[in-house]
Order: C-alpha cells, then sequence, then structure tokens
C-alpha cells in the first residue's frame, strides 16, 4: 500500500503538492488526472523517491520510501518515466534485460529466474518476436511497449508511469492501457498512471485521483470522481457526464463555453 | 564472444607488426626463436629493444580506451572521452609540474592527482545548483581548462634546463620511446585492476544510460553513482598518461571504433572493446610514428593526432548534421 502522509512538495520553494494525504489501493489500477500544472506528474515522482519531499513523508507498506534502501525499493516499485532516452544503437533484448539489475548482485550471473522475468515481460507486452530489434527501428507503440517490458521485467508490486500514453495516437494509448489493466488482473500488480485523458482513465481505471492546485479534489471510483461539480471545480470545464456507450464507465462531454475562451481577452 | 574475434586478431597482427618492423627488420622465424630460446638477436628484440615498447603501448591504449568508452557512455556524448574533456592535459601537467619543482612522487602518482584535480575544476564549473548541466557545456568547459593546462606546461617547460626540456617536450606529445618493462608492468598492473573497478560498475552504467529517472527507479543513486565511475574514469585515463605522455584522441576514437568492430552493446563489451581499440589504435600509431619518416621517430602522439585530428571533425560535422551541436 502505497500512501502520502501531510506530503508538500515544491520546487525551488515554489510549493506544487501541499499538505496531501492519499492513499492508493493495492491490487488496483488507479490514475492520477488533473489539469495541466496542477502537480500530478510532480507527485508521482515523489511518489518514485525521484524527488524528496518538502515535508511529510512518502510510505510504502507502512515504511518510508525515503529509509528504504534503493535496491530493496526497486524490488518493490518500478517506475517508467515520461520522457525515455535509449542508448544509440540498443536491442530490445538488452532493454529488457535491464530492468533485472535491481535483482541482480555483485559477480552474479544472469540465473533462470532473470531469464524468466525477462520472457514473460516480453510475452505480456507482445514483444517476444521483436527481442533481437533494435529499439530505433520500432514505431511508437512497439517501443513504448518495449520500455514497458522493462520494468515489468522489474517484477514489483507497484508499478508508476508518467504519462505513459503521450506521443501515441489513440490505438497505441489504448493499447498501452489495456496491456496494463491485463497485466493487473492476470498478476495482482499495483498500476498508478498520470493520464491525460479522462475517458481514457476512467475506462481502463478501477480508482482515479483528481488533483487540481496541489490538492486532491475527489478520488475513488470513476463514477465518484468525474462529476460535472468536480469537473468544474477542477478544470473550470462545463461539461455533461454520460455512461460511455460501449463500456458504461463516466464519459466527459464538454458543453460550448458561453463565450469563447480566445476572444474574451479581446 | 564471437563478435571479438576480428578485433583480437587485428590486436594480434598489429602487435606482430610492431615487432617485426623498425630499423632492423626481424623475421617471424628469428622472432619466434628468440621467444622459445631466449637467445639471439630475436630475444634482444623482444626483451629490451621492442617488446617493453609494444607491452606499453598495448595498455596504455587499452586504459586510454576504456577510459573513453567509459565516459561517453556516461554522459551519453561520443565527444565525451578524458582527452577531449582535458583529464589527459591535467595530468600531463602534473607530471611536468613534478618534473619542473622536483617533486619525488612517482609519475603515476602525479598522473592520477593531476587527473583527478582537473576533474574536479572542471566539475566545479559546470556545476549548477540541482544538477542537470549541458553536456555539451561541460565538454566546452573541459575543451578550455584543457587548453590552459598545456598551456602551463609549455610555460613551464621553459623554466627546465634544456635536455630535460627537450625530453619533457616529447613526452607531452605522446611518446613510447626508451621504455623498459617497468612501465609495461605499471600500466598493466594497476591497468587491470582499475580495468576490473570499471566492469564492477557495468551494470550501474547500464542503468544511467536510461536516464536518472529510470536509473533511480532501478535502485541507483545516480549522484553518487556517477562521481565513481568518473574517478575510475578519470584514474584509468591518468594511467595511461603516466607511461605514454598524453597522446591525443586515442580515447575519443577507441569507444565508436571498438563497438564497430565488435558489435557490443553492453556497457561491459562496449568498455572491453573501447580497451581492445585503444590498444590497437596506440600500437599502430607508434608503429606508423616508428616507420613513417625514415631515419626519424616521430612521438606517437604525432600519428594518433594525425589519424584523431580528421576523425574529430568528422565527429562534430555529424554531431552538428544531428543537431546535437
Amino acid at each position: 500500500m502505497l500512501r502520502t502522509e501531510a506530503l508538500s512538495l515544491s520546487y525551488d520553494d515554489v510549493p506544487v503538492i501541499s499538505d496531501l494525504d492519499l492513499e492508493l489501493p493495492c491490487g488496483r489500477v488507479t490514475a492520477i488526472i488533473g489539469p495541466n500544472g496542477c502537480g500530478k506528474s510532480t507527485l508521482l515522482r515523489a511518489l518514485a523517491r525521484l524527488m524528496p519531499p518538502a515535508s511529510g513523508r512518502v510510505t510504502l507498506n507502512g515504511e518510508d520510501i525515503n529509509r528504504i534502501p534503493p535496491k530493496r525499493l526497486a524490488r518493490q516499485l518500478a517506475i517508467l518515466p515520461q520522457t525515455l532516452r535509449a542508448p544509440d544503437g540498443i536491442r530490445v533484448s538488452d532493454l529488457v534485460m535491464r530492468g533485472r539489475i535491481p535483482w541482480r548482485t555483485f559477480l552474479s550471473p544472469w540465473n533462470e529466474a532473470d531469464k524468466t522475468a525477462c520472457e514473460a515481460a516480453l510475452e505480456a507486452v507482445g514483444m517476444t518476436g521483436f527481442a533481437d530489434r533494435e529499439l530505433s527501428e520500432l514505431s511508437g507503440g512497439q517501443r513504448q511497449r518495449a520500455w514497458l517490458s522493462l520494468v515489468l521485467a522489474q517484477q514489483t508490486p507497484c508499478l508508476l508511469l508518467d504519462e505513459p500514453t503521450t506521443y501515441l495516437d489513440l490505438t497505441h494509448q489504448m493499447d498501452v492501457l489495456a496491456l496494463l489493466r491485463r497485466q493487473n488482473r492476470q498478476s495482482g500488480q499495483t498500476i498508478v498512471s498520470v493520464l491525460h485523458d479522462l475517458n481514457l482513465a476512467a475506462r481502463y481505471s478501477d480508482n482515479l485521483v483528481l488533483l487540481a492546485n496541489g490538492q486532491v479534489v475527489a478520488s475513488g471510483a470513476p463514477e465518484q470522481v468525474l462529476t460535472p461539480d468536480n469537473l468544474l471545480s477542477a478544470f473550470d470545464l462545463e461539461a455533461r457526464v454520460i455512461p460511455d456507450p460501449v463500456t458504461g464507465t463516466p464519459m466527459v462531454v464538454p458543453l460550448e463555453p458561453a463565450e469563447p475562451v480566445l476572444s474574451a481577452g479581446v | 564472444m564471437k563478435g571479438y574475434v576480428p578485433l583480437s586478431l587485428l590486436i594480434f597482427l598489429a602487435t606482430s607488426a610492431a615487432l617485426l618492423t623498425g630499423q632492423v627488420d626481424a623475421s617471424p622465424g628469428v622472432l619466434w626463436s628468440g621467444l622459445v630460446t631466449g637467445e639471439g638477436p630475436g630475444a634482444l628484440i623482444l626483451d629490451t629493444i621492442r617488446g617493453p615498447r609494444v607491452a606499453t603501448a598495448l595498455g596504455a591504449g587499452a586504459v586510454l580506451g576504456m577510459s573513453g568508452a567509459l565516459f561517453q557512455m556516461l554522459f551519453r556524448n561520443p565527444l565525451a572521452s578524458p582527452d577531449i574533456l582535458g583529464f589527459n592535459a591535467g595530468a600531463g601537467l602534473a607530471i611536468i609540474a613534478g618534473i619542473a619543482f622536483g617533486i619525488a612522487m612517482p609519475t603515476a602518482v602525479m598522473a592520477a592527482l593531476g587527473g583527478v584535480a582537473m576533474a574536479l575544476v572542471i566539475g566545479g564549473l559546470a556545476f549548477r545548483g540541482g544538477g542537470g548541466t549541458p553536456v555539451l557545456t561541460i565538454i566546452l568547459i573541459g575543451i578550455g581548462a584543457g587548453f590552459t593546462a598545456t598551456a602551463v606546461s609549455t610555460f613551464l617547460m621553459t623554466i627546465l634546463p634544456g635536455t630535460t626540456a627537450s625530453e619533457a617536450q616529447r613526452w607531452l606529445t605522446g611518446s613510447l620511446a626508451a621504455r623498459d618493462w617497468s612501465h609495461a608492468a605499471q600500466v598493466l598492473g594497476i591497468g587491470a585492476m582499475l580495468a576490473s573497478l570499471a566492469l564492477g560498475q557495468a551494470r550501474i552504467l547500464s542503468a544511467l544510460e536510461l536516464g536518472d529517472g529510470l536509473a533511480a527507479g532501478l535502485g541507483q543513486r545516480p549522484e553518487a553513482a556517477r562521481w565513481w565511475l568518473s574517478a575510475t574514469g578519470v584514474l584509468l585515463a591518468a594511467t595511461g598518461v603516466a607511461v605514454a605522455g598524453p597522446v591525443p584522441f586515442v580515447a575519443l576514437m577507441a569507444g565508436p571504433l571498438g563497438m564497430r568492430l565488435t558489435g557490443a552493446l553492453t556497457s561491459a563489451g562496449r568498455m572491453v572493446s573501447g580497451a581492445g581499440a585503444g590498444a590497437l589504435v596506440l600500437v599502430l600509431s607508434d608503429l606508423l610514428a616508428r616507420v613513417a619518416v625514415p631515419g626519424l621517430q616521430l612521438p606517437a602522439g604525432v600519428a594518433t593526432g594525425l589519424l584523431g585530428a580528421p576523425y574529430l571533425l568528422w565527429r562534430l560535422s555529424r554531431e552538428m548534421e544531428r543537431g546535437d551541436l
């Protein structure tokens, strides 16, 4: 169980998140949503210990993550950052192998468990046939799946992803989100991602956390979070919420702004 | 492992050629009988004339090449190598200063101190609160610091007596003349220790290559790891400089050349390939410098300069085309 206790985060003394108490349920798919600049990526970075808290703390199963040795934490919590850069010429097989780094000890040989983990990860993302391909030869969607195989090979109970669908077209966005949900259903892995698209987030998540101005506006099941009132207060957006005709999950349909936003300042 | 066969073969051929060729050419038969019996002209060549020199070139080239591959991976930039970053010039300056001021310390220690001091100066100049100095900035600071160190070395030579100065000048260009087995043993012994230290950090390096966020997620401490890797790389380069002088461009060329020859992609594989390619380049350069002008033995650094300068220009133009510069 990952939770924040009175967590405050700031960049150069500019507060981004203040006094946040949040609980991310185990074994579920959670999406953190909210307007640009609401602090959702910052929060995710702090959950993964990529950023130290200004005050408060993040705990994993009751333990302050800043007190867990890095290698032990890396066996419990994986993070896929938003911007990814691979070394020139790297192949998918080499990329997925690097996900095993936390499990290896000094001079330990590559063992059966490492091999199985990598094979399972490639299988889970449907990239088994692409193991020998160079990452740079792949399409955007395939490349993202290759990166996912790296963090899956890490075999952590908890996986954090910072906007894993950015730069992808709609089909591949759904592809990645469906893959993550399938992974959760099959292995029980806790999945927490920062997402932009509200309707996709509602469709593929068990749980939503809506942030605005560094505060939680609402959290819980998609139906409880995506309400016209919450959308108005978080996004300043007038919208109707109707059941998605395909899945029945809430779907946000924005209303026409009474006055076009662009002409407001003229 | 199969990928290493061509590189190993090339190193073997270059080494053989370097042992056979010189003011007095030897036939393979003469060398062989010298090797087996320990007597005759072959033994003299292997033992005294060319053997130590070639062994020193192999060792110095290997440590420089491994250092180059390490820094190129660490900074994710093909221009980041100890020669371009000014570490070699720093190590060279420390040795010249040692001669000029009569500091009685082994050259290896002076070179290591100079290299580390240079790295600290460049690190200090490039430091920005919160990290994240662009690699290109670090490289430019390194080039500037390297020029400064070279200028100070040149100045220090003016206060040396004539014969010492000309020897120092030769050495500053990067020279393998008059090396004996103690030089070879020094570079190979210290080099082997540092190489195992570097290879021990290969896994950390392969995490860092994926960016700080992912590296931290994989259980590394990126800041601390970068310092340890840099220290290892600086010491590797200084070990080479201590016996061969600040030979230019070997470290710069070795990483990409080794990777091209072996196809290695893992961090450890690329470091080993870089070491092999460095050894190859320095042995061939030394051979070229010895035989290019009959009757005149040029320092090896002249040959690596002639090979390396066009490579650097090509690399710069390529980086500019890709928009990385």
